[in-house]
């Protein structure tokens, strides 16, 4: 177990606790909404920065956890049930979204992601009985352990305390065999095979560990809105969501949270300083304009993202030298 | 014998690169595997190792066939290899790649990764430091990422990976190629001492005539595909006919 990572998630988990109760419910909405985008970042950085292994339906996945989470919820079952289970719902489609990986290799599968992602927007389309079709399952305040959850205040609670274990737990993943084995696998699966790798089982791993994660995201999210809907898991929020990892630094253990937090408050922050200057009409549409500037502008100076930028603002003496303090993409970085 | 290749033939479109190639390594024995380039030495390590598939001949290891079977499954049944050229693996320290290596060891289900998560490997990675890395003169380094080693030292990483598997079977393709004769010279010692600990069989494809003849107990010749010579050192270094196909003598 490494301590300081364990330190460093509660640290940060009772300081989003303080800011929830420091700035009532728009707050609480807030750092729900961020806490909820770091889990679904640390599961696409698990498959992405840490496996290699390129993916678009990380939305979609969310949302198979949103309406398993829901249907169970509604019939009854307890909210720590239904959470779980989405989890696991999202682990067998994450695993079944990965099968082509072990024919296709890189952007390729990229593509094949893509309509893994087009194909499961269309199911909650059509499957009316699970998903109550284009106009959404409505999802009944839940009850976790018995307590219910009627407000976002409430939801903070079990969305942070899933952060804190899901943060640390992709920080032992990563010092286990198998999180070795996936960053073998992220360079080079002639290697990774050559050094006695179980390719395919590594892979189908890595797409049910991190499809495990989107879902208890998935069902987080489903709780916070109430509603699981198909317009709220298309291919946008999977963009969002590769947003996230860069520009938090890929492969990196702080990125998704930092790449989380941006993507979710700069809306936000634009959106104030609209309001503030009267000009919201025409400061509104710049977020999708400053997020594809951000990627480009972190792809070609800081392909480590936020965190990278972030630790070279230390002083020298203060610098660990983490395990990510190497860039991932030599290939990337300008000479 | 415990390691016998019968007929092991493989070719690449036209070009026949192992031919009908034989050999057999005892337990405890290192057999060192030498030609001129081209010979198909490599090519005969991939065949053993699982990286290529020939298209005919059998290659036992104990009474069990090896072709036809992955590099993971050959690595658990005590089967490993280095290579001529080392990886760079971002990311990963000296002390990781030995803990990839070591996890061959360990036969396990999916669900033995969940298990990882509960249990410390400080003793493994005491082991590792004190057993492979102390040797092979990286223990001061065993936290290092691996880009930032020299070519030596890297090449000794990717030994110690093979290593912490603790094979019964070690396949060495040109392990002390690029390195000082310094360093050459402490690679083999290392060899000869895991084989003296694990009783391990070696084969060994290198081209430094000195390290092949002060490590091996046996050398078998290779030119075009198939195996021309076999004999001790001294009997190789004697023979006419290597002299004029390997060291080019007329």
């Amino acid at each position: 177990m490494n301590t300081r990572h364990l330190v460093i998630a509660v640290a940060v988990a009772l300081l989003m606790g303080a800011l929830s109760l420091a700035f009532g419910r728009f707050g609480a909405y807030m750092v729900n909404a961020v806490a909820i985008a770091g889990i679904g970042a640390l599961s696409l950085n698990l498959l992405i920065g840490y496996g290699g292994q390129i993916s678009f339906a990380q939305g979609a996945l969310l949302g198979v956890g949103a309406y398993t989470a829901g249907n169970i919820s509604n019939a009854g079952g307890d909210g720590l049930l239904a959470i779980l289970g989405a989890g696991v719902m999202g682990a067998i489609i994450s695993a079944l979204i990965g099968i082509p990986a072990l024919r296709l290799r890189g952007l390729y599968f990229a593509i094949a992601t893509l309509a893994a992602q087009a194909i499961l927007e269309y199911l909650f389309k059509i499957l009316d009985p699970i998903t109550n079709g284009v106009s959404g399952l409505v999802i009944r305040p839940t009850t976790i352990l018995g307590i219910p959850m009627t407000s976002d205040r409430s939801l903070v609670v079990p969305s942070l305390v899933i952060l804190v274990i899901v943060w640390v737990a992709v920080s032992r993943l990563m010092r286990i065999d198998l999180g070795r084995s996936f960053l073998v696998l992220r360079e080079s699966e002639i290697v990774a095979k050559g050094m006695g790798i179980d390719v395919a089982h590594a892979k189908i791993l890595a797409f049910f560990a991190s499809g495990f994660i989107a879902g208890l995201a998935g069902a987080l999210a489903g709780f916070a809105n109430r509603l699981a809907s198909p317009e709220a898991f298309t291919l946008d929020l999977s963009a969002d969501y590769i947003a996230m990892i860069i520009i938090g630094g890929l492969g990196t253990w702080t990125g998704p949270l930092i790449g989380a937090a941006f993507v979710v408050l700069l809306p936000e922050a634009i959106q104030r300083v609209g309001e503030a200057a009267g000009l919201s009409d025409i400061l509104s549409p710049l977020r999708e304009l400053a997020f594809g500037l951000l990627i480009i502008l972190f792809l070609i100076f800081e392909p480590r993202g936020l965190t990278a930028l972030l630790s070279r603002l230390k002083p020298r003496s203060l610098a660990v030298p983490a395990p990510g303090a190497v860039p991932a993409t030599g290939e990337s970085l300008p000479p | 014998m415990s390691l016998v290749a019968r007929e092991v033939t493989i070719r690449f479109g036209g070009v026949i690169a192992v031919e009908r190639m034989a050999l057999e390594v005892s337990p405890g024995e290192i057999v060192g595997l030498i030609g001129p380039n081209g010979a198909g030495k490599t090519t005969f390590i991939n065949c053993v190792s699982g990286t290529y598939r020939p298209h005919t001949g059998t290659v036992r290891w104990l009474g069990d066939e090896l072709l036809g079977l992955s590099p993971s499954t050959l690595l658990r049944k005590g089967v490993a290899r280095t290579f001529q050229n080392v990886a760079s693996l971002h990311d990963l320290t000296v002390l990781d790649i030995a803990k990839l290596g070591a996890s061959a060891r360990k036969d396990r289900q999916s669900g033995g990764h969940l298990l990882d998560f509960f249990r410390s490997d400080s003793a493994l990675e005491r082991e590792l430091l004190e057993q492979i890395l102390e040797p092979l003169e990286l223990a001061d380094v065993a936290h290092k990422p691996i880009q930032t080693l020299s070519y030596g030292r890297r090449k000794a990483v990717d030994l110690a990976r093979a290593l912490a598997a603790y094979p019964q079977l070690l396949l060495l393709d040109e392990p002390v190629a690029g390195l000082t004769s310094h360093e050459g010279m402490a690679m083999a010692g290392v060899v000869r001492n895991v084989r003296d600990r694990l009783g391990c069989a070696v084969i060994m494809v290198e081209h430094k005539m000195d390290v092949v003849m002060s490590t091996c107990d046996r050398i078998v010749v290779m030119a075009a595909g198939s195996k021309i010579f076999e004999g001790l050192p001294a009997e190789v270094q004697a023979d006419p006919e290597v002299r004029r196909v390997y060291l080019g003598e007329p």
